[in-house]
C-alpha cells in the first residue's frame, strides 16, 4: 500500500513539479514587476491549450524534427526514473554519474538536430550557441557531481545521495559547493538569465527559443513539458545538495524530507525569478567567464573531496 | 606435428590461391566487382566461423622447411586477444565485401579493378598475419606488407596531384614508424636474444629504451599526435571501403601490439607511461578540435578517429600505470576499456565512412559545402548516419558510450585509490578534459549530420543525389545492428574480453558488480518514444508550410547556416589552435559601395604542418642537396672513389 502511494506522488510529482516550477518563477517575475501575473497553474493550461492545436511544421523538413522532439522528451523521463532528484523515489536504479550527464547530452542532441532540420538560419545558430555553451558547461556539471561521487566514494548518485554522514565541516561545504555548481550550471544548461533570456522574442539573441522555433502545437508541448521537467530534475538535485549540507537533515522521516526537497525545489525557482528580474542578460562573449566561475566552483569542490579524502 | 603440417599446407594454399587470383584478375582493368566481392565476403565469413568455433583453443603454428625466412620460421599464434582483434577484423571485411560491389561500379572508371582487388586482398591478408605473428620478424614483413599495401589502395585514384601527395605522405609515416619498430625489435633481439614477443619484458632499465622506441613507432602508424598527419591526407584520398577498414581496423593494429608487446611485457617505466598519456591526451583534444572545422566529411571523420585512439592510448597508459603501482582494478578496468574501445571504433569508423562513401557516390561530393537535403533523398543513409554518429559521441544506450565509460569509470577509481595526490589531481583533470572533448564531439557531429544531411541541398549535385544501392545499405544496417547490440550487452561484452585477456596470460577481472542499465534504458526509452508517439503524436493534425522566413523572403541554401558559420562560435574560443587564414577580394568599378564580384576565402592553418614538419623536411632536402655533390655524375670522380677507398683498404689491412 505505501508502495503503490510512493509510486501515486512520484507520478504526481513527475506531472506537477516542472509546471509549479514554471509558475512559481513567472508569478515571482510577475510580482516583481508589480503585475498580478498568471496563475501559477498557467503552464498546464498552456500545455492543454498546445495539445488541442494542429501542428505546423515546415515542408522542408524530414522525420528528425519531429523524432527529435519525441526522442528527447522520453529520454528526458527516463532520467526523472534513473537520477535521484526526489527523496521519496519509490524505487533507486542505478544512476551513474557518466550516464545520467551523457543522457542529458542525449536529450541536447536531439535538440541541435531538430533545430537544424528545418534549414532556417535561426535555428541554426542557436544551435551553434548551445553547442558552445554546452562544451563550457559540460565539464562544471560534470565535475559537481564528481565531487561529491569521490566524497562518497562511488560514482552510483543512489549510493551518494542517501549517504548518512556523520556532517563534519567538510561534507557540508562539500554538499554547498556542488549545489551551487549544479545550480548554476542548470542555468546555463536551461538557457535562463543571465545567459539567455526565455521571454525574449528577438530570434538573433536568443538561444533555447530559436531551436524550438519551428515548433508548434504538440510538438511544441512536448518540448516545453521536457524542458520544465530537466528544469525540476536540475533544481532538484541541486536543492537535495543544500538540504543535505544541514546536519539535521537525515534525522527527518522520509516525509519531512520529501516535503522539504519540493519546498527546496520551489525555493529555487522563487530564487531564479527574483534573478531574472535583477540581474541583466550577459554579452555572449562574457558569458565563457560566468561559466568559467562555475567551473572553478565545481573544481573547488572537487579538489576539496580529494583533499578531506587524502586526510581520511 | 600434425599442426606444423597443416600450417605448411595452409601456407602452401594461402600463397598458391594468391598466385592464381592474381594471375586470373590481375591484369584485369575492368571487372564484375560482385566476383571479387563475393570471394571476399566468402573467405571472410569462414574465417570469422572458424574463429567462432574454436573460441577458448589457443593455436600455435610454426612453418616448415621451405616457407622460411632466411633461417627464420614463421610463427603464428592465435590467443584470446588476437581472437578478438581477428573477430573485427573479419566483421569488417563482411561488411566491406558486401558495400563494395555497388560502391565500386561508381569508382570504376578512376580505378583499375584487378590491381585494386590484389592490393585490397594483400592488405587483408597481412593484417591478418600482423595480428596473429609470434614473433618479432612475423611481425615485421606481415607489417611492411600491410602498410605498402595500403599505400598502394591510398593511391588507387592515383591520377589526381591530391593522391599523389596524400600517399607519398603516408608512404613517409610508415616509413619512419617501421625504422623506428625495427629499431626497437632489433635491441630488444640484442638484449633477449629471442624474437619471440612471449620472453620480452620490458621491467629491467635497460629494455626502456628499445620500449621507446616501439611506443613511437605503433604511434606514428596509429595517428597519435604529433604524428597524426598522414592520417587526415590517408583518409580522404582513399575509396570509402579502404578508408572504412584502414580506419576501423589498421591503426588498431597498433594499438593490438601495443598491448601485446607493452603491456604483456609489463612495461614499467614511469617516464615512458607518462610520455604515452601526454601524447594521447593531447590527441584526443587535437583530434575533435580540428574535427570541428573541416569541411570534408571524410577529413572530418579521420580527425575523429585521432580522437578515439587517442581514448585507446589513454587507457593502455592509465593500465600500465595502474599495473605498475598495483593498482590491479583500476589496471583490469582500464585495459578492458582500451579493447573495448578500440571494437566500438572499429565497427563505428567503418560505419561512418561507408555512410560518408555512399553520400560521395551518390552526390559526387564530400565537401559538407555543397552538402546538404540528403535526408528526403537517402533517408537510409542518413538513418545509418546518425546512429553512428549519435554511438560515436557516446550517448547511451549505445556502444561508442559503453567504453568511455569503462574509461571515465577508471579514471573515477584512480582518483579514490591512488596514493598520491598528484595523481588524483590529473585523474580529475583528465575526466574534466574527456567531457569537454565529449562535447566538442557532439558539436563535431551535429555539424556533420545537421549540415550534411537536413535542409536543403547546396548544390546541384547534392538536390540530384538518390538512396544508394542494396549492398551499400545492407552492409551498413548490418554494423549499426551488432553497434546497438554491444551497446545493450555491454556487460556481457565487457566479461567476454576479460576472459579472452586472461586466456591470453594476462590475469583480468570484470569486477563490476552492478553494471550500466544500458539495456534497461533502451528498453525504457524505446518504450516510451513509441507509446508517446502512439498516444499522443500520431493523433495530431499536421499541416505544412514554409519555413518561418522573418518576412524576409522563403529559404534559400544560401540563407542557411554553412559548415563555417556553425562551428565559428566554438572555434573563437579555440583561438590559439584554430588558425584562420582569411583573404577578401572586392572587385568592380565602384568596388567600395557596389561591388560586382566579392570573393572570400577562409583556411585553416595547420600550425604543426607550417611550423613543424615543412621546415624539419627542407632541413632534410637541403642536407641532402649538399650530399649529392658527392654524386656528380662523372665518371673520373667515381674512380677517384674507387681508388681512394681501394687504398684506404690497403692500408687499413697493413696497419691491423
Amino acid at each position: 500500500m505505501t508502495a503503490l502511494l510512493h509510486w501515486l506522488t512520484f507520478l504526481l510529482s513527475i506531472i506537477l513539479l516542472p509546471v509549479l516550477t514554471l509558475g512559481t518563477i513567472r508569478k515571482t517575475k510577475a510580482r516583481l514587476q508589480n503585475r498580478i501575473g498568471p496563475p501559477i497553474c498557467q503552464p498546464i493550461y498552456d500545455l492543454v491549450k498546445l495539445s488541442r492545436k494542429g501542428e505546423t511544421i515546415s515542408s522542408t523538413m524530414c522525420g528528425v524534427f519531429r523524432l527529435s522532439s519525441l526522442l528527447a522528451f522520453a529520454d528526458i523521463l527516463v532520467l526523472a526514473w534513473l537520477t535521484p532528484w526526489l527523496c521519496f523515489k519509490p524505487w533507486a536504479p542505478h544512476s551513474n554519474i557518466f550516464m545520467v550527464v551523457y543522457l542529458f547530452a542525449f536529450a541536447r542532441m536531439f535538440t541541435l538536430l531538430g533545430s537544424l532540420d528545418s534549414g532556417s538560419a535561426f535555428g541554426a545558430f542557436s544551435a551553434s550557441r548551445e553547442a558552445t555553451l554546452s562544451l563550457l558547461v559540460e565539464p562544471a556539471v560534470l565535475l559537481a557531481l564528481v565531487s561529491l561521487g569521490i566524497f562518497f566514494g562511488s560514482s552510483d548518485l543512489r549510493v551518494i545521495f542517501s549517504h548518512q554522514t556523520n556532517q563534519t565541516f567538510t561534507d557540508s561545504a562539500i554538499w554547498i559547493a556542488a549545489g551551487l555548481a549544479i545550480f548554476f550550471s542548470s542555468l546555463v544548461e536551461l538557457s535562463r538569465m543571465p545567459v539567455d533570456d526565455p521571454t525574449t522574442h528577438l530570434e538573433l539573441t536568443m538561444i533555447h527559443e530559436a531551436m524550438i522555433l519551428e515548433a508548434s502545437g504538440r510538438n511544441l508541448a512536448l518540448i516545453e513539458f521536457a524542458h520544465a521537467l530537466k528544469m525540476s530534475i536540475f533544481f532538484g538535485l541541486a536543492s537535495q545538495c543544500f538540504l543535505r549540507a544541514f546536519p539535521q537533515f537525515n534525522t527527518f522521516n522520509v516525509y519531512s524530507q520529501g516535503g522539504l526537497n519540493i519546498v527546496g525545489i520551489l525555493g529555487l525557482a522563487l530564487f531564479v525569478g527574483l534573478l531574472e528580474s535583477l540581474i541583466v542578460k550577459l554579452q555572449w562573449r562574457k558569458v565563457p567567464e560566468f561559466i568559467a566561475y562555475i567551473l572553478s566552483l565545481s573544481l573547488i569542490a572537487s579538489l576539496a573531496a580529494i583533499g578531506a579524502g587524502v586526510i581520511k | 606435428m600434425q599442426i606444423q603440417d597443416m600450417a605448411t599446407f595452409e601456407m602452401l594454399a594461402v600463397l598458391l590461391g594468391f598466385l592464381s587470383l592474381a594471375l586470373f584478375f590481375g591484369h584485369r582493368k575492368h571487372l564484375k566487382p560482385a566476383i571479387p566481392a563475393a570471394l571476399t565476403f566468402l573467405a571472410s565469413l569462414a574465417a570469422m566461423a572458424w574463429l567462432i568455433l574454436t573460441w577458448g583453443h589457443n593455436f600455435h603454428w610454426q612453418t616448415q622447411a621451405p616457407f622460411l625466412l632466411g633461417v627464420f620460421p614463421l610463427t603464428f599464434e592465435v590467443d584470446g586477444l588476437t581472437r578478438l582483434f581477428l573477430l573485427l577484423l573479419s566483421t569488417l571485411t563482411c561488411a566491406v565485401s558486401v558495400f563494395s560491389p555497388s560502391y565500386i561500379s561508381h569508382i570504376a572508371a578512376k580505378t583499375h579493378a584487378g590491381q585494386y582487388w590484389i592490393c585490397f586482398w594483400l592488405f587483408i591478408v597481412s593484417m591478418y598475419a600482423v595480428v596473429s605473428s609470434a614473433d618479432a620478424i612475423t611481425f615485421l614483413v606481415a607489417w611492411e606488407l600491410m602498410s605498402l599495401a595500403s599505400i598502394a589502395l591510398v593511391a588507387t585514384d592515383h591520377s589526381h596531384q591530391s593522391v599523389q601527395k596524400s600517399a607519398f605522405i603516408y608512404l613517409g609515416a610508415t616509413r619512419v614508424a617501421s625504422a623506428f619498430l625495427a629499431g626497437g625489435f632489433l635491441w630488444m633481439h640484442s638484449i633477449t636474444g629471442s624474437w619471440t614477443f612471449h620472453d620480452w619484458t620490458f621491467c629491467i632499465e635497460s629494455t626502456y629504451i628499445p620500449a621507446f622506441l616501439i611506443l613511437i613507432g605503433f604511434c606514428i602508424k596509429s595517428g597519435i599526435w604529433p604524428f597524426h598527419i598522414w592520417l587526415p591526407y590517408a583518409h580522404p584520398s582513399a575509396p570509402a571501403s579502404v578508408s572504412a577498414i584502414m580506419s576501423g581496423f589498421m591503426i588498431k593494429v597498433s594499438v593490438y601490439a601495443l598491448i601485446r608487446i607493452l603491456v604483456f611485457g609489463a612495461l614499467n617505466s614511469l617516464w615512458i607511461i607518462a610520455i604515452a598519456f601526454a601524447l594521447s591526451v593531447i590527441s584526443t583534444f587535437w583530434g575533435v578540435l580540428f574535427a570541428l572545422v573541416q569541411n570534408d566529411l571524410k577529413k572530418l571523420l579521420a580527425y575523429s578517429s585521432i580522437e578515439n585512439i587517442g581514448l585507446v592510448v589513454m587507457a593502455i597508459a592509465l593500465s600500465l600505470y595502474a599495473r605498475a603501482h598495483s593498482l590491479p582494478t583500476i589496471a583490469d578496468l582500464a585495459i578492458i576499456a582500451a579493447v573495448f574501445h578500440s571494437w566500438n571504433h572499429g565497427l563505428l569508423k567503418c560505419l561512418l565512412f561507408l555512410s560518408a562513401g555512399a553520400v560521395d557516390a551518390q552526390a559526387h561530393t564530400r565537401d559538407l559545402r555543397s552538402l546538404g537535403g540528403l535526408a528526403k533523398r537517402m533517408p537510409w543513409t542518413m538513418a545509418f548516419f546518425f546512429t553512428g554518429s549519435f554511438a560515436i559521441c557516446s550517448i547511451p544506450p549505445l556502444n561508442g558510450f559503453s567504453s568511455k565509460w569503462l574509461l571515465y569509470e577508471s579514471f573515477f577509481q584512480n582518483i579514490l585509490l591512488s596514493p598520491t595526490a598528484i595523481e588524483k589531481g590529473l585523474s580529475l583533470a583528465v575526466i574534466c578534459l574527456l567531457s569537454a572533448v565529449g562535447a566538442l564531439a557532439i558539436a563535431v557531429f551535429v555539424k556533420a549530420m545537421g549540415v550534411g544531411f537536413l535542409g536543403v541541398a547546396r548544390s546541384k549535385s547534392a538536390q540530384r543525389a538518390q538512396e544508394a544501392g542494396v549492398g551499400i545499405l545492407v552492409a551498413q544496417a548490418a554494423l549499426v545492428i551488432l553497434c546497438v547490440a554491444s551497446g545493450a550487452n555491454s556487460e556481457f561484452v565487457c566479461r567476454l574480453i576479460a576472459q579472452s585477456l586472461t586466456s591470453s596470460g594476462l590475469k583480468v577481472s570484470y569486477t563490476i558488480s552492478n553494471g550500466l542499465p544500458t539495456g534497461t534504458v533502451a528498453i525504457l526509452l524505446s518504450m516510451l518514444a513509441a507509446s508517446i508517439y502512439m498516444i499522443f503524436l500520431k493523433t495530431s493534425k499536421v499541416t505544412k508550410y514554409r519555413t518561418w522566413d522573418c518576412g524576409f523572403g522563403s529559404l534559400t541554401e544560401k540563407t542557411q547556416v554553412s559548415a563555417d558559420s556553425f562551428a565559428q562560435p566554438l572555434a573563437r574560443i579555440f583561438r590559439p589552435f584554430l588558425r584562420y587564414q582569411n583573404s577578401a577580394k572586392f572587385e568592380g568599378a565602384d568596388r567600395r559601395h557596389f561591388p560586382e564580384e566579392v570573393t572570400v576565402e577562409t583556411q585553416i592553418i595547420s600550425i604543426l604542418e607550417n611550423r613543424v614538419y615543412l621546415p624539419a623536411l627542407a632541413l632534410f632536402g637541403g642536407l641532402a642537396k649538399l650530399l649529392s655533390r658527392l654524386q656528380a655524375g662523372s665518371i673520373h670522380l667515381y674512380l677517384l672513389y674507387v681508388c681512394a677507398t681501394l687504398c684506404l683498404l690497403l692500408i687499413l689491412g697493413m696497419t691491423l
